[in-house]
């Protein structure tokens, strides 16, 4: 195989430029001719029967129209998965925040002024606030006649006498938060009508081509009517898969012929997206004498909130990998996503695989503890290896190097070395592995569709629907199609900024990118390398295109440089013969769908592998944990900008860290009370341990140039190895998050009690 | 948001030129840059100070622009993220951040670039506990602040060679 040229290496981004200088566009940076305001009135009981008078509203100066259920022209719904969110609420709000009119004026002071004299009179109905009270029958309801909306079931091996058959049982139950995605940027858009009817719209989104979809539909629209150009996205994590700012947009635009403007608050945008799912998890685990994981039964809820989103799909996630990356012979799990009237839960980093080492990773180091194991020993006994059979029944026949991750995290960290600790500030190690399902999964169509055309200046322009959210994802896929067309990475031009140039290539989420598309994008670039190589042949009069390269912007016969074409020229000809050199391809990743009553299956595929150690110290007066040190050992198949792993272990790492000790929405009868920075905490420079980053490559033969994605799997080992450490400095066992100051003072009391 | 007030003439330093405008003086700092100036680099993440996404710098300090208002600017000089390069020559400290991997989505990014600015022209090789200090008012939420402090260093080393040239 040849040497890689541009794979591999850690190319500057190509989007850093313009974000360094301040040239970047976001959405709130748009500014127009003639363009008007909205802001949005949101409901601001958890459940109620609603009746709206905008009469108020609409009568203040400046302002143009005040937009409510009444004025959707198509039908009055959007949602990722079920149409439960309704685009203005009509007769009901199910959560606080939900959006019930929008207001537009000719400038937002006008706007938000109206928005106090839109009169929503509420007729207060019961709520439901804790899942496993949202699952009994008399609970009240939130959307139809019960508030389960969705259960998975994983059955493997036999529970008949499993747990009786082991030398150690460990059984707990553990609570995850509810958190916020926090990206910097609030959600922000503009829309406007161009001269030939079209609506354009500019968010910054994860998935424009599904928003065009949710737009369209809500407005009874025609796709081709609709156009959205992505710009800068400040941050996603999933909250900008759901959509907030597209639809009333959009209406607005078309309704009033002018552009318009909104740009959330941070208030609001705490109110406006989706959150991660809290799960409360029932775990019991089984090992034999001799260490062996025996039976796993594990009963998971999580809670929706007042929407589906991706409850189905996030608590399936938890589901399939509620073993965590170890060979259990039987396993029973149940998981179940529920309706409450909480603010709604949908797409974050982790996605349900996220939630669930918080149990699986704290009892096979509790396990470990009785057996008189080490964390270390006990992890490479059970974790998977090539071959290993997943408890869905599917076998890992490449690309696992899970043991390479844990051995060299323990030996980076030093695990086993222990540190002196003061009376008052105690030390503690801990280590976690993890996998991470790429994709959709369960069979669904997993389609990245990406287009390749060499144009007049001599360079391959790749168009593709897959969203820049700071990921690196232009710079990366750029460094797979210069590879696979064999050019230098200046000799891309990406664009994936507009609905009405690119193809679908699916969300950016799922960490599916990089493994998707960049499949999409290498199939279609080795295609046209091909038909650029055979056109080369023909006028340059060869037998054959074996021995023809493509070097500096030239095609050439490599024993014979002076025999050679530009590829400007290459362009001229073709144009000549009247053909295109333009190649659209798809790829779909492969997954099987899981029976409904064993939950047996292949449902993602590539799985990715990460094992992190980190150091923590614990004061134990304050209950204060500080992240010392970190070691994060990812496996990444192969590494297609190493610059760019970094930056995702490191902000994944943070992200984790964050969620685990700080974060805390303050969630009281539905309400988010900590809805800004000055309450919601996310880490700072002065909070960041030392982060050791080491890559751990093991290509995977179906991902493009073998590299897997990472953007997920970066942050999940982040959480249960904070907590495996708070044990091994202090020993008490974090069941509830965030392991704050007061829980863990509080848990430290319980011990000495 | 901002009640329309009378205008008044307000002058001062801006990216290094004299500018005198007629502005609203009760208005914030970041609406007068943004909506009456059109240097939108200047980002908006909190609006409370918080996230320092909307630093500037007055006077050789950084400052949130979202908590001053525009009255306060008479007389000083401001900088902001439009102000660094030099056509298109970028200043060494965004060329670093290019070069460290310190960017992702870039909301943060003008605020750190200026936060760093003002570290490094009072201390041209700033210690470890001095950056993450000078940076511990903006927030990141992408890149968990190792490649910005790598960054950061490298704008220190970049800066002592153009310094020695």
């Amino acid at each position: 195989m040849e040497q890689l040229k541009v794979v591999g290496k850690s190319e500057l981004r190509v989007d850093a430029k313009d974000k360094v200088s301040g040239k970047a566009i976001y959405p709130a940076d748009i500014y127009m001719e003639n363009m008007v305001y909205g802001y949005t009135v949101r409901s601001t009981m958890p459940h109620a029967e609603i009746a709206v008078d905008k009469k108020a509203a609409e009568a203040y100066p400046g302002v143009l129209a005040v937009f409510t259920a009444e004025d959707v022209t198509g039908l009055n719904h959007h949602g990722v998965v079920f149409k439960d969110h309704e685009v203005f609420c009509s007769k009901k709000v199910r959560r606080i925040g939900e959006p019930i009119a929008f207001v537009v004026a000719e400038t937002m002071t006008a706007a938000k002024a109206a928005a106090k004299l839109v009169n929503v009179e509420y007729k207060e109905l019961p709520a439901v606030f804790d899942p496993i009270e949202a699952m009994k029958e008399d609970a009240p309801k939130i959307h139809g006649d019960s508030n389960i909306l969705y259960h998975y079931k994983l059955r493997k091996g036999s529970m008949d006498e499993a747990f009786s058959k082991c030398a150690v049982v460990v059984e707990s139950t553990y609570e995850t938060s509810m958190v916020d995605h926090a990206f910097l940027q609030p959600e922000a858009g503009v829309a406007y009508v161009e001269e030939d009817g079209t609506i354009t719209l500019v968010v910054a989104t994860q998935y424009p081509h599904y928003d065009r979809e949710e737009v369209a539909e809500a407005l009874g629209l025609p796709h081709d009517r609709i156009k959205i150009l992505t710009a800068a996205v400040g941050g996603a994590f999933g909250g900008r898969e759901d959509v907030t700012v597209q639809i009333h947009l959009t209406l607005a635009a078309m309704k009033l012929n002018r552009p318009i403007k909104t740009i959330y608050t941070r208030e609001e945008s705490f109110e406006a997206h989706s959150k991660r799912h809290p799960m409360k998890m029932k775990y019991k685990t089984g090992a034999l004498a001799d260490g062996t994981l025996y039976a796993m039964e594990a009963e998971i809820v999580g809670d929706s909130g007042a929407h589906a989103s991706w409850a189905l799909n996030v608590l399936r996630k938890a589901g399939v990998h509620a073993t965590g990356p170890y060979t259990i012979p039987n396993v029973k799990v149940d998981s179940y996503a529920v309706y409450t009237n909480n603010p709604f839960t949908g797409a974050m980093r982790g996605f349900g695989a996220g939630q669930v080492p918080m149990a699986y990773e704290q009892q096979i180091d509790e396990i470990a503890k009785r057996l008189n194991m080490s964390p270390i020993e006990i992890r490479l006994k059970n974790c998977f290896k090539v071959g290993s059979e997943t408890a869905t029944g599917q076998v890992l026949e490449e690309s696992v190097p899970l043991t390479e991750t844990i051995l060299k995290a323990a030996e980076a960290m030093n695990f086993e070395a222990k540190d002196q600790s003061s009376s008052r500030k105690k030390k503690g190690k801990g280590i976690a592995s993890i996998f991470y399902g790429t994709g959709y999964g369960n069979g669904f169509p997993d389609v990245s569709n990406a287009r390749a055309e060499l144009k007049a200046d001599g360079r391959i322009y790749v168009y593709a629907g897959a969203t820049e959210v700071g990921q690196g994802a232009k710079t990366a896929l750029s460094q797979i199609a210069a590879e696979a067309v064999g050019v230098q990475l200046d000799a891309i031009v990406f664009i994936n900024e507009d609905t009405s140039k690119t193809p679908d290539s699916g969300t950016a989420a799922a960490s599916r990118q990089t493994y998707n598309t960049g499949n999409g994008i290498k199939i279609a670039c080795e295609q046209l390398r091909l038909e650029m190589l055979e056109l080369a042949k023909e006028v340059l009069k060869l037998n054959t295109t074996v021995g023809l390269r493509i070097n500096n912007g030239i095609v050439e016969v490599k024993s014979l440089p002076g025999r050679n074409i530009s590829l400007e020229a290459l362009y001229a000809e073709a144009a000549k013969r009247g053909k295109n050199l333009k190649i659209d391809r798809t790829f779909v990743a492969h997954s099987v769908r899981m029976d409904d009553e064993t939950g047996q299956g292949a449902p993602y595929w590539p799985y990715t592998f990460a094992a992190f150690g980190v150091e923590v110290e614990v004061d134990t007066d304050t209950g204060k944990v500080d992240v010392l040190n970190a070691v994060c050992a990812q496996d990444v198949g192969k590494a297609v900008n190493p610059m760019l792993i970094e930056g995702q272990i490191e902000g994944g790492f943070a992200m984790g860290m964050s969620w685990t000790l700080y974060e805390d929405l303050g969630l009281q009868q539905g309400k988010i009370k900590n809805n800004n920075f000055s309450n919601y905490i996310i880490p700072t420079s002065l909070d960041m341990p030392e982060i050791k980053n080491i890559i751990v490559e093991a290509p995977e033969s179906t991902a493009p140039f073998g590299a897997k994605g990472i953007g997920e799997p970066v942050m999940i080992p982040a959480m249960p190895a904070i907590l495996n450490a708070i044990n091994d400095a202090v020993g008490i066992r974090i069941t509830k998050l965030p392991a704050s100051p007061q829980e863990i003072v509080r848990l430290l009391k319980e011990k000495q009690a | 948001m901002h009640v329309e007030a009378l205008k008044e003439k307000i002058s001062f330093k801006l990216n290094g030129k004299e500018i005198e405008v007629e502005a609203d003086p009760s208005m914030r700092l970041i609406d007068f840059l943004r909506e009456v100036l059109g240097l939108t680099g200047t980002k908006e993440g909190c609006g409370e100070g918080e996230c320092g996404a909307c630093t500037v710098i007055i006077d050789g300090s950084t400052a949130n622009s979202c908590l001053v208002l525009t009255s306060q600017i008479k007389g000083k000089e401001l900088y902001t993220i439009e102000g660094l390069q030099k056509g298109e020559e970028l200043h060494p400290i965004q060329q670093a951040f290019i070069d460290a991997g310190a960017v992702q989505c870039g909301f943060c990014t003008p605020g750190m670039v200026l936060s760093a600015k003002v570290l490094l022209d009072k201390q041209p090789e700033p210690a470890e506990g001095d950056i993450k200090r000078a940076i511990s008012g903006n927030l990141c939420r992408c890149t968990g602040y190792k490649k910005i402090e790598t960054a950061i260093k490298m704008a220190s080393d970049y800066m002592k060679k153009d310094g020695a040239e």
